[in-house]
């Protein structure tokens, strides 16, 4: 299973997301925003999957990500947004952005793309 | 000075008329002397003398009536030209400013609320021109008023449905996570947790027909088109709403034409006016109607057709069926639920996409709702 570094400014959210990717058995990190997801990729290494909220205080996910690009890491990365329409892949070229996750999350959607890029 | 002409001939006239009285006089005075025999001679010469006196008389008084008949004419061709020439400018004085307003008037009215006149001219037109400008003026600040009113509705709209979804987010995903357990819940419990999960994906539904009614509005709804294999997207939105039809008892016939070439499409969007029709029909139908979807390729368009022999849309509703907020009446609104923009936004989608939706009812036999999406220009053969 997966290495997942799992980042929202909601903690309810936080603990919604981590309960669910642990019962898919995957191992979770958390951050609560865009400085702290640099951090911890720092202290602990690249994850195998980058869950980023795209608007966060302090540090949007956006942002976070194009640090971590900078440092030439290179972790998958799927964007959570809360706009319907997830974003136009167009607006964030060069950041690598694997997919987009709309809220209310589809968690199966979610678990499939996590899935997809884990085992490439 | 016709008039002066006419007064002097008059004048001479009278001159000529007195004149000849006279001379007449002094003739008859001298052919009564010439007749008691008083110096023959000086008679004669007085009677010749006042005979050619009035020749002169007359000839003088013929010429002056030539002159004044020319003087008059003159008199008067000059006072038709002058009348002419001050009315000919007394329109055109009037004419450019009244054209300016009619211009201005049709600027205003096809909404160039920047359309103003220039005042000036007689003073009628330009009391009209400034009443027209106040006018406008007017128009336009109501008009700014108006714009920042909806731009502010719709930035509330935008940024109250993204501040809303987190929490929606929450309430969703915990109630699937119990219901994720649902053995070893109560019936009650699940239950419950139904009814939670249920509410909050209406609840979505709401934010989101209302996301796409303020991007409608703001301008902002767009598609990302690519080339979509029409059928296998129909059989998505049939697939998506399966259970919810069989879980009123409801039957769902699918004939899709074989060889359906591809549509330039935004997947989720056409699948989201699919599910719409097929939603409206499987709720506003009974239990156990039948429902239909087909589609056909028909010139450059696929044709798709969603179907239903539930009680119909009457006439007076039909008219207004893609209108935002036109809904089934009270009672049937009030079992179905909705927000009456499903097919508002449905058709917005549609003309993005360059197609039309169209619906047909005969009430009491069912309705029937076409979609017509172009078809993809025909990609050079691939091997795959």
């Amino acid at each position: 299973m997966a290495r997942i570094l799992l980042a929202d400014d909601s903690e309810t959210i936080l603990l919604l997301l981590r309960t669910r990717l642990e019962m898919e058995g995957h191992e979770v990190e958390t951050a609560i925003d865009g400085q702290e997801v640099v951090d911890k990729v720092a202290a602990s290494g690249p994850p195998d999957v980058l869950l980023l909220d795209a608007m966060m205080p302090r540090k949007s996910g956006i942002d976070a990500l194009r640090e971590l690009r900078e440092q030439s890491v290179e972790s998958p990365a799927l964007i959570v947004s809360a706009h319907t329409e997830g974003g136009n892949g167009a607006e964030h070229d060069g950041l690598a952005i694997d997919g987009y996750i709309s809220k209310p999350i589809d968690f199966d959607a979610l678990f499939a793309k996590i899935a997809g890029l884990t085992q490439r | 000075m016709a008039v002066i002409g006419v007064a002097r001939f008059l004048q001479q006239r009278q001159d000529f008329e007195n004149a000849t009285a006279r001379s007449y006089q002094r003739e008859i005075q001298a052919r009564n002397r010439l007749a008691e025999g008083r110096a023959p001679a000086a008679a004669r010469a007085t009677i010749v003398a006042q005979q050619r006196s009035r020749q002169v008389l007359r000839n003088e008084i013929s010429s002056e009536t030539r002159d004044t008949a020319l003087l008059v004419g003159a008199g008067l061709i000059a006072g038709l030209t002058g009348a002419a020439l001050l009315f000919t400018g007394l329109i055109s004085s009037m004419r450019r400013p009244l054209e300016d307003l009619v211009d201005a008037s049709g600027r205003l009215a096809g909404g160039d609320l920047e359309a103003r006149v220039a005042v000036g001219g007689l003073a009628e037109t330009a009391t009209l021109g400034s009443a027209f400008n106040e006018m406008a003026e007017e128009l336009q600040r109501r008009a700014g008023e108006r714009d920042q009113l909806e731009r502010m509705k719709d930035e509330f709209v935008l940024t109250a449905s993204h501040e809303l979804r987190s929490p929606l987010t929450s309430v969703q995903g915990f109630a699937e996570l119990l219901l994720l357990e649902r053995e070893r819940l109560s019936p009650k419990q699940a239950e419950t947790a139904e009814v939670i999960l249920d509410n909050t994906r209406h609840l979505v539904r709401l934010l989101n027909d209302l996301l796409d009614l303020a991007r409608s509005d703001a301008g902002r709804l767009t598609i990302r088109p690519e080339p979509t294999a029409a059928g296998a997207l129909i059989e998505e939105a049939v697939r998506t709403m399966r259970a919810q039809i069989d879980a009123r008892g409801q039957s769902l016939a699918l004939e899709i034409e074989p060889g359906l070439p591809q549509v330039e499409a935004d997947r989720d969007r056409i699948r989201q006016v699919l599910v719409n029709l097929l939603t409206n029909a499987n709720e506003y139908c009974p239990q156990g109607a039948n429902i239909g979807v087909q589609a056909r390729h028909a010139d450059a368009e696929v044709e798709i057709d969603v179907t239903d022999d539930g009680p119909g849309i009457p006439e007076q509703q039909l008219e207004h069926i893609f209108e935002r907020f036109t809904r089934g009446d009270a009672g049937e609104t009030q079992r179905v639920g909705g927000t009456g923009l499903g097919l508002a936004i449905s058709k917005s989608l549609i003309e993005l996409h360059g197609g039309r939706i169209e619906a047909e009812s005969t009430p009491g036999e069912g309705s029937s709702f076409r979609v017509r999406i172009p078809a993809a220009a025909p990609e050079p053969a691939e091997v795959s």
